[in-house]
């Protein structure tokens, strides 16, 4: 049945697309998130993925979330002897996460999310009005 | 004399398993739109004239097997006829070769759910119109 099929598709679409929100409701909830002491390092900004796969089963190309890769860029820094984390010199290393690049990365997974919303909606209109045929 | 050998009806349902295939193609679109290295994929356009000749001749072989030796044996159409596959489903699905772009995927879905929507009103006309002529002849 292939208007189920891509219903199922877009579901695939929202998933993978709530997966990748919630890795950066992570990022930015973990902005300011410092270690313990000096020696270890803060929060590391994942990053997440999306790859598609071919499944068997609906005969489709659905999507799905990959594995979120840690983020390899340098630390921010900031001058706070106060700090438990603080190293000798007053400095705390901070987490790698730029709150700008997080929201952009939040506002496009959300339009995703949406096209596939309407995608999902437009199916299952076609399906109903070919259920309706029954009642005519 | 079955459902599908009205021609009306068989060229209608044809258009609709058609547009639902590429509702199919539309959403895997969509969904991969943010996955690197998809490009977007569309379905061949309907063969009208096909279907037309197909479904108006009804002695027209539709689908079946293939005869690729001498000692195969034709089957009529009448004995494969659950079997056959339609054109429609079947039509090519090709590779544009581009980026996603969601907002042309948007369109064509709603240019699909349109097309759909007027293919289940010519159904639902056509059959009251046969519901019509049942009438006046019981009357």
């Amino acid at each position: 049945m292939d208007l189920a099929t891509s219903m199922l598709v877009a579901a695939s679409g929202m998933r993978a697309q709530s997966s990748r929100m919630r890795i950066i409701a992570e990022n930015i909830a973990n902005a300011n998130s410092t270690a313990a002491n000096a020696s270890t390092d803060p929060y590391r900004r994942k990053i997440p993925t999306i790859t598609s796969a071919f499944d068997r089963e609906l005969n489709a190309t659905v999507v799905k979330a990959g594995q979120p890769v840690q983020d390899a860029s340098d630390f921010r820094t900031q001058y706070d002897p106060g700090n438990p984390a603080a190293d000798k010199q007053g400095y705390v290393k901070l987490p790698n996460v730029n709150s700008l690049v997080e929201i952009m990365d939040m506002r496009e997974a959300q339009t995703s999310y949406e096209a596939n919303v309407n995608v999902l909606d437009a199916s299952k209109t076609m399906l109903s009005r070919t259920i309706d045929l029954l009642t005519k | 004399m079955n459902l599908t050998s009205i021609p009306l009806l068989d060229v209608l349902r044809e258009r609709m398993s058609w547009l639902s295939a590429r509702q199919n193609v539309l959403s895997q679109n969509v969904a991969n739109a943010d996955t690197p290295g998809y490009t977007t994929q569309d379905m061949a356009p309907l063969d009208f004239g096909k279907i037309l000749k197909e479904s108006t001749q009804p002695g027209v072989f539709q689908g079946g097997l293939a005869l690729t030796d001498p000692h195969h044996i034709a089957v009529s159409s009448d004995t494969t006829d659950g079997l056959a596959t339609t054109s429609a489903a079947g039509s090519p699905i090709t590779s544009t070769g581009l980026a996603v772009s969601v907002e042309e995927e948007m369109m064509k879905v709603a240019d699909t759910q349109a097309q759909y929507q007027a293919a289940t009103n010519l159904y639902a006309k056509a059959i009251s119109m046969m519901r019509t002529a049942i009438d006046r002849s019981g009357a």
